[in-house]
Order: structure tokens, then sequence, then C-alpha cells
């Protein structure tokens, strides 16, 4: 009987895992904002943003939601170590990409490496976060800048390969196409935590929906 | 109902570790001459010391911020590395040291680590690795030692971290030592 009913009850409180991976250039603040997600859902505070320095390897964060715990794995952008992020995507159930909004010289970059992670197959079903941090800057550019930066950026790209072979009416151009429509952009600032709540519940609502 | 009773009292038990401050077991691991001890002494009385080979270990109690680690410092010597398994069980986190300028042990130095890493008690357990003698000539990135490595993917089971670091000048220490804080207070 004792085993029944405490069966019942783990059946009750169980809590399903969900894993969000955190990619993004150096500098970024990938780090800074898993430290903040912590500190505002995790008894134990995270690290302060004066002790993190640029990430090899890869740091981890568990928060806890109602019946749902969320897994977050922070790594390294940094050109050269780039290339572990693939590993990492079969078992993840969403992607945040953090862009530094106001490194404007940067941006390009940015795109170039955004543009490879919203095209990889692997994870082309999975739900994708495009998050414009630093918004506590007061040069950074707004969410509905980015989004359009972003946007003249892949029309240039298209109009570039355009002209040396059909780009525009391949079914992977198609694929393209409708996520960046669907995209959604938010603001954040990690150092100061606004829009870091938002971006959780996003996070916690696409799990639960790509789920079922 | 033993046994739910014990599990009861494990999680009781963790749960006060932090007010008791006991019990923090760190190993610090590495080939012969990566830095070790040096490492451990620097950490311990913020000096310096002219080390000889470690033959058996080193440990020593740090107190770093408000928490007392107990680091034991292994000997790197390949005769003696059979031995580290014995320390294993209830340990907290691993420092793994490297010598950054031994591009031709770097290899022997990965697969060591590599195997620590395989053994089912040091599973989940948070690595730091510290990149050591960043000061020497042709010593390599942390960025190109972590590639050398192969952690990545691999090891999604716990945190892990690849710094740099230079024990003769007291850098990258502390940093690397933050960064173990969070990572074990978070387990």
């Amino acid at each position: 009987m004792y085993h029944l009913l405490k069966g019942f009850h783990e059946y009750l409180t169980r809590k399903e895992e969900f894993s969000v991976i955190i990619v993004g250039l150096d500098r970024a603040g990938k780090t800074t904002l898993l430290e903040k997600i912590k500190t505002l859902y995790n008894d134990v505070p995270g690290l302060t943003p004066d002790k993190i320095v640029p990430t090899v390897g890869q740091n981890m964060g568990k928060i806890s939601l109602p019946s749902t715990i969320l897994k977050f794995w922070d790594l390294g952008g940094q050109k050269g170590i780039r290339s572990i992020w693939p590993r990492y995507y079969d078992d993840c159930h969403a992607v945040v990409y953090v862009i530094d909004a106001e490194d404007r010289e940067r941006l390009g970059e940015g795109w170039e490496v955004f543009d490879s992670v919203l095209s990889n197959p692997q994870i082309l079903n999975v739900p994708l976060l495009l998050l414009a941090n630093k918004q506590d800057s007061p040069q950074s550019l707004s969410v509905d800048e980015i989004r359009r930066d972003y946007e003249e950026w892949f029309q240039n790209k298209i109009e570039n390969s355009r002209r040396t072979y059909e780009y525009d009416s391949s079914p992977d151009m198609h694929h393209r196409r409708e996520r960046i429509a669907s995209l959604d952009v938010m603001g954040v600032s990690a150092l100061e935590g606004t829009g870091v709540r938002a971006a959780i519940d996003w996070i916690f609502i696409r799990v639960q929906n790509s789920r079922s | 109902m033993g046994l739910t009773f014990s599990s009861i009292l494990d999680t009781l038990s963790s749960l006060t570790r932090w007010t008791k401050e006991k019990d923090v077991r760190i190993l610090m691991l590495g080939l012969d001459s990566a830095g070790k001890t040096t490492i451990l002494y620097r950490l311990q009385i913020g000096e310096v010391v002219s080390t000889i080979p470690t033959i058996g270990f080193n440990v020593e109690t740090v107190q770093y911020k408000n928490i007392k680690f107990q680091v034991w410092d292994l000997g790197g010597q390949s005769s003696i590395r059979p031995y580290w398994r014995c320390y294993f069980p209830n340990t907290s986190a691993i420092i793994y040291v490297i010598d950054s300028s031994d591009t031709a042990r770097l290899q022997t130095s990965r697969s060591e680590l590599l195997t620590m890493l395989s053994e089912e008690e040091l599973n989940g357990v948070p690595l730091l690795v510290f990149c050591n003698k960043q000061d020497a000539e042709g010593a390599l990135k942390p960025e190109k030692i972590s590639e050398e490595l192969g952690l990545a993917g691999g090891e999604k089971g716990r945190e892990w971290s690849v710094r740099g670091s230079c024990a003769l000048k007291g850098e990258g220490l502390e940093e690397g030592l933050d960064w173990l804080v969070n990572a074990i207070q978070k387990k």
C-alpha cells in the first residue's frame, strides 16, 4: 500500500526534463545569461558577471518549473570552438541564440553563424529563439532593428548567391524562409535580468508544445 | 521502507553539507611536472614553494571564500597513476592540470584524463582543466588544448571548463576556483 501511494505521488509530481542549448558568438553574453537565469530561478545564486571569463567548455544549469525541468547547456562561442555545437544538437529540445545587439561591427559575423544554426538539418524542427542581448545599453539595437538587420543581411546573401546559381527555388530555401518568417526575437539584458523571465516562459511553452 | 528512510536521510545530509562545511573533497590530478603541487600551495598559502616530484600525495585544506576544500594532490608519474582510482569515491570535483608547453605528452595526458572520466564513481563530477604554464614558450592556448582533449559532446553529464593558468604568477587560479565552487554548489 505504501509503495502504491508512493508511486502515485511520484507519478503526480513527476517532472519532465528538457534540454536547451545556448549558443552565439563569443562575448555575446551567454554565460552571463545562464548565470542570471540561475540567480532568478534557484536558491543558490549564479556567478556574478565580474567572475565570468570566456568559456572554453560547457556550463550547465537546471531550473525547475511546473511539471518541467529545463536543463541548459551554455557552450563556448569563440571561433575555434564553435564546431562543438552540432554535437549537442541531437539531444536538445530548444536552441537559444544570443546576439550582442550593441556590437554593430560583429553583427555580420553573428548572422553568418546564426544562419548556419538556423539551417542545420539536425535542429530544423526544434524551437529556436533569437535573443538580442545588452538591451541595458543605450547604443544597442532594439528588437525590431535586430530583426530587420537580419532580414536585410539574409536578402543580401540571397541576391549575392543568385548571381552564381539557382539558389532561391531549392526546397531548402523554402524551409529557411518559413523558419525566418516564424522566428521569434526577444530583447534581454543578461546583466540586469530584464526580459529573462519572458524568454524562459517562451522556452517553457515551446518545449511543452513540441512534445505533443 | 528502510531504503526510503535511508534515501531521505541522504537527502537531508546533503542539504546540511554546506552549512556544516565539511567533506568537500577535490582531487587534483595530471601528469608529473604539470604543476599540481605548485598550484596547491599557491592556493593554500599564496606563495610559490619549490617542490620535488610527489610520490604519494599532498593533502591540504584550502579555505576559499566560506568553503573549506580538502585538496588532494596525487603524484603524476606513470608508475603511480593507477593508484588515482583509490581516491575516486566521495569526490566533489576534479582539477586536472596540464603542462601547456608539453605538447609531446598531450596525448598521454588526454588518455589518462578520458580513462579517469569513464569511471563510474566520477559520473557527473565537475571537471576543471588548468592549462598551466601559459607563460612558457610554445604553450598551447586553452582553446587548442580543449580541442585536443575532445571533451565536447562526449561529456554532457558534467560541467567542464578548460582554462589557462600560470601557477608561478598565480594567474587564472582564483577565477577557476570561483567557477568550480559555483559548479559544486549547484549539484
